[in-house]
């Protein structure tokens, strides 16, 4: 299932990818929990629709960067029809790529004195 | 009221999620839902309406930007798998498309003329106002007598509907000025003509009031084709002079390339111009009726109410001018669409012909979902393995159409090609029924047409073909490739496909049938005449030249003497029209006749009096034409004008003198001004048409007046090489005598039957297309069954079955396939003829010599299919056979 030569071929991702594969990066989250994680963690900057979801879900699935967890929570405490989800090795890989791409596209910015706090507010 | 709320949104929403991919739904669609329950009860307690109604567009943008990206990902997969497989199976791929292409391909040729002249509306600004008047005398059978000029001021000031009406009468004239002296076709019409029809001029201008004062200085307006092909487009004809009747006309404009109807002219002068119109006998005699009207209705008035007006005008005419119509004739007055009025001939030829190429496109549906099937039976593995591995069977489903679209899509661009080669082909073929033939065109509407036809096709063939593969889908991995229970089901589908393709092929065939026996049948009729080494020719004399009688006499004596004197030339003759005249067939006989009355007979007001055509001719007519004299005698030298006589033809005997010798009789077509005394009777000529019961006629000897305008002349061998030494010795004459329109009476008469000869090949091309196409599906099935069944035949043959019986029993498969097929087939005929009945001569719809040989034919073309799959059968070595497994 690893594509581990094309990695690169999946950057850049989409802001919607992107923070998907983040929620994913510290545990197995299922749909809802996902979508929380990346509103709190973004504050609210990025919202998923279940839409949206679902569509980057069945992408980054299909794409080998996640997988459904085998892992199911106590019956009582959880819906039965929710399902888990995590990152796979190579999930991480591209997730890393992208973090470095940022990170390099940063890099430069400063390099240029992008960055620098303008003068007058 | 939170949980009402609540499960009213999880309700919207789970409709909003089957905008997705089905196998998309199935995955994720419950997961999405708790999702969104979850957001929505978060909302419900800790937001505000607001934060609801975001949450609710964002799921919608959400879920329609997914829907059409997920939707594009499939079908971009499934159409670089089905181009795989379409390159893997070119044989299957060529076959499909080329079937497809010439089912799409004759629907497009067919709907494009049904759209150009039955759909589309009137090139004019707001055609569907324009109306076409009539007045009819409905108990002597015509239907349109014209209108006089006080008829057309009358109906023009008491009209309450329409915002204009026109006239129009066609001429023809000789134009001098310009080269040899040109007959024209000329239009003669209102100022107004131009402006109620909405045409402006390409250059100059159209005619103005006052053009159209009696002594106004003659104007002349060009028809483009006229301008192109005579004057080579010349851009400064405005202006320049030409002769007619004796008067200079100078061209005030040029028309731009706009359909003319009723038919098409060359030049267009106003009302004042033409000598006939203009003059003081016509213009003071109500009865003289030689004009055709337009009107355009008011907005918003209707057809009906137009009519409704215009029987009331006529009712006041009939009680103020009781003389003029005679209660007698059946005298109404009323408006018919133009539209209508220019297509009512040719609907049901091209709604039979629609229908037929209909049938050859759901044969050529049958015929490529039959090739699926039998594509899939060899697929089928791998369609179960697929299956078995996770994908779903709507999502089969949708590979398998998508599929059928592109091949019907590929069909489809094919078919269009076809269709735009035989477009010239149809627009000569729809030129005899339609004056609107010149419109026919492949344009947007008729692209959507096709588009539709494709897309439509693709659905009814790809959904056959997938419902009934996915049937056996599951049972196929379960048994052998050749799984017997599958197997069998399946091939009783293809079995009925089959039969469908028979029952549909043998209705057209029928129809195709039925054309032709009706053009035998016409072929066959005699027309009274004989047609052969006869050039008929139009002689127009200059009207203004002679106007007196005997000038004209004695012109058309010297023209006959010389025509006669020409090597070659056996005997000539002049009349006012020949049989089998291509205008006068699309006139009809009623445009030709008229009441008259017989001498000593009382006609009482409320019956219809005697009609008959009216033929002028010169002595030697009847010995030309090779038209029998029956009684009495043909006309001769002494019948000089002094003592009118006349010549019936038998039908004329037959309806008024059934009982009596009509020969010695008198009969007076003025009301009794003068009496002609009739000296003969001729044979009965189908002069309007071989599909047309002959009406009474009356000839009269062109010295008692009247223009003859035809030159008839019967020659020794070929006439058409004559033709210019006939109209040498004509202008040896008279230079100034335009000699036109060389016509055998050959070509004629072939002419007579081109409608029904072209409707005829063209139903046979598409019988012919089907039968060719469901032979191939007999051949195809019957092989594909040898083929599954080659081990029981085996084993039948390693059991003593003699070859011949193997032999008997495949080929008895194949023609009880053709059987049933014709059964079904003459049931639907019987029920679908009567709509052919119209375009029918002397032919029954049910004609049991049709019917006989189209089922032979059917039959016949079963078994021949079936030769090759049965030998083989009977061929196959049981060895062979048994190890092949």
């Amino acid at each position: 299932m690893t594509k581990k030569s094309d990695g690169e071929s999946y950057l850049p991702l989409t802001p919607a990818a992107f923070n998907i594969l983040l929620a994913l990066a510290d545990g197995e989250k299922h749909g809802y929990a996902i979508l929380k994680e990346v509103a709190r963690r973004t504050e609210d900057k990025v919202r998923l629709s279940a839409g949206t979801l679902y569509g980057n879900l069945a992408r980054l699935e299909s794409a080998g960067m996640i997988l459904e967890s085998d892992r199911r929570p106590e019956v009582a405490l959880d819906d039965q029809r929710r399902r888990y989800y995590k990152l796979t090795k190579f999930g991480r890989e591209v997730a890393v790529a992208e973090a470095r791409r940022m990170e390099e596209a940063l890099a430069q910015a400063h390099a240029k004195n992008l960055l620098r706090k303008p003068e007058t507010a | 009221m939170k949980r009402a709320e609540l499960s009213r949104s999880r309700k919207l929403f789970r409709v909003l999620v089957r905008a997705l991919p089905f196998d998309f739904q199935m995955n994720y669609g419950g997961e999405m839902e708790g999702v969104f329950h979850d957001q929505v009860r978060e909302v419900k307690e800790t937001g505000g309406p607001l934060d609801f109604l975001k949450l609710w567009a964002e799921t919608l943008t959400g879920i329609f930007t997914t829907a059409p990206r997920e939707h594009g990902e499939i079908f971009k997969n499934d159409c670089s798998y089905a181009f795989r497989m379409m390159r893997k199976n070119t044989g299957f791929t060529a076959v499909a498309v080329l079937t497809l292409a010439l089912g799409i391909g004759a629907n497009t040729a067919i709907f494009s003329v049904v759209h150009s002249v039955l759909l589309r509306p009137l090139p004019y600004a707001k055609g569907q106002e324009l109306v076409f008047l009539r007045q009819e005398a409905q108990k002597v059978g015509n239907n349109d007598i014209g209108f006089s000029v006080h008829e057309i001021q009358d109906f023009r000031e008491q009209n309450k509907t329409l915002s204009g009406l026109v006239e129009y009468h066609p001429m023809s004239f000789i134009l001098f000025g310009h080269g040899d002296p040109d007959r024209v076709r000329a239009a003669v019409v209102s100022a107004n003509y131009f402006d109620l029809f909405q045409v402006k001029p390409l250059l100059g201008r159209t005619f103005l009031a006052g053009d159209d004062t009696l002594g106004a200085p003659p104007v002349l307006i060009l028809s483009y084709e006229y301008w192109k092909n005579k004057f080579g487009s010349d851009p400064g004809i405005v202006g320049k002079t030409f002769e007619m009747n004796d008067k200079v006309h100078t061209v005030v404009g040029v028309l731009p390339p706009v359909p003319q109807y009723p038919v098409e002219s060359d030049v267009y002068m106003p009302t004042s111009a033409c000598p006939f119109r203009s003059s003081k006998a016509m213009i003071d005699n109500r009865d003289g009726r030689m004009m055709e009207v337009f009107g355009r209705l008011k907005p918003d008035v209707s057809a009906t109410q137009a009519n409704a007006d215009f029987a009331t005008i006529a009712g006041r005419l009939k009680s103020e001018y009781p003389k003029s119509y005679p209660v007698n004739i059946g005298y109404t007055a009323s408006a018919a669409p133009l539209q209508a009025e220019l297509t009512h001939e040719a609907r049901p030829t091209l709604l039979i012909l629609l229908a037929a190429a209909a049938f050859v496109l759901l044969i050529a549906c049958a015929n490529v979902a039959n090739l699926t099937l039998a594509r899939m039976s060899r697929r089928e593995r791998e369609l179960a393995v697929r299956t078995a591995l996770g994908a779903g069977r709507s999502r089969l489903l949708r590979q398998l159409l998508t599929e059928s679209f592109i091949l019907a899509l590929l069909g489809g661009a094919l078919g269009l090609l076809v269709a735009y080669n035989s477009l010239a082909l149809l627009t000569d073929f729809a030129a005899r029924l339609t004056p609107r033939a010149r419109e026919i065109q492949i344009d947007g509407g008729v692209l959507m047409f096709t588009l539709f036809a494709a897309l439509g096709t693709s659905v009814v063939f790809g959904t056959i073909s997938a419902l009934f593969s996915r049937a056996n889908l599951t049972s196929s991995l379960k048994e052998g490739s050749t799984g017997a229970g599958a197997g069998q089901n399946k091939n009783r589908v293809r079995s009925a496909l089959i039969v469908s393709q028979i029952a549909f092929s043998f209705m057209l065939l029928i129809g195709a049938g039925l054309m032709l026996r009706s053009l035998i049948k016409m072929l066959q009729v005699d027309p009274g005449f004989v047609p052969q080494r006869v050039l008929a020719m139009r002689t127009t004399f200059s009207f203004s030249k002679y106007k007196a009688g005997p000038e004209l006499v004695t012109v058309i004596k010297q023209v006959l003497a010389k025509v006669e004197a020409v090597p070659g030339v056996m005997s000539a003759a002049i009349s006012s029209a020949y049989p089998l005249e291509p205008e006068a067939l699309s006139a009809g006989a009623a445009a030709f006749s008229g009441p008259f009355m017989i001498e000593g007979r009382e006609v009482a007001a409320a019956e219809a009096p005697p009609v008959g055509g009216q033929v002028v001719v010169s002595n030697d007519y009847f010995r030309t034409l090779g038209i029998p004299l029956k009684a009495g005698r043909e006309f001769a030298d002494t019948d000089d004008g002094e003592f009118l006589v006349a010549v019936i033809n038998e039908a004329a005997k037959r309806q008024y003198w059934a009982q009596e010798d009509p020969i010695g009789k008198r009969i007076s077509g003025d009301n009794g001004a003068s009496w002609l005394t009739i000296v003969g009777v001729v044979g009965d000529v189908r002069d309007f048409g071989l599909d047309q019961k002959v009406t009474p006629e009356i000839y009269t000897p062109h010295s008692e007046g009247a223009a003859p305008s035809t030159l008839i002349v019967r020659t020794m061998g070929d006439p058409r090489g004559l033709a210019e030494a006939i109209s040498k010795a004509v202008h040896d004459v008279d230079p100034q005598t335009a000699v036109t329109h060389a016509l055998t009476l050959e070509q004629a008469r072939s002419e007579s039957i081109a409608s029904p000869r072209v409707t005829a090949s063209l139903l046979a091309v598409f019988a012919g297309l089907a039968l060719l196409i469901a032979g191939a599906g007999i051949g195809g099935i019957m092989a594909l069954a040898v083929s599954q069944r080659t081990r029981e035949i085996g084993i039948r043959i390693a059991l003593g079955a003699q070859p011949l019986n193997v032999m008997r029993m495949v080929l008895g498969q194949g023609l009880l396939l053709a059987i049933v097929g014709v059964g079904i087939g003459a049931v639907g005929a019987l029920a679908l003829t009567g709509l052919v009945k119209t375009l029918l001569f002397e032919v029954v719809p049910n004609d049991p010599i049709t019917f006989l040989s189209v089922a032979v034919t059917l039959i016949a073309c079963g078994a021949l299919a079936s030769f090759l799959p049965a030998r083989r059968a009977a061929s196959i070595d049981p060895i062979v056979a048994l190890r092949s497994e």
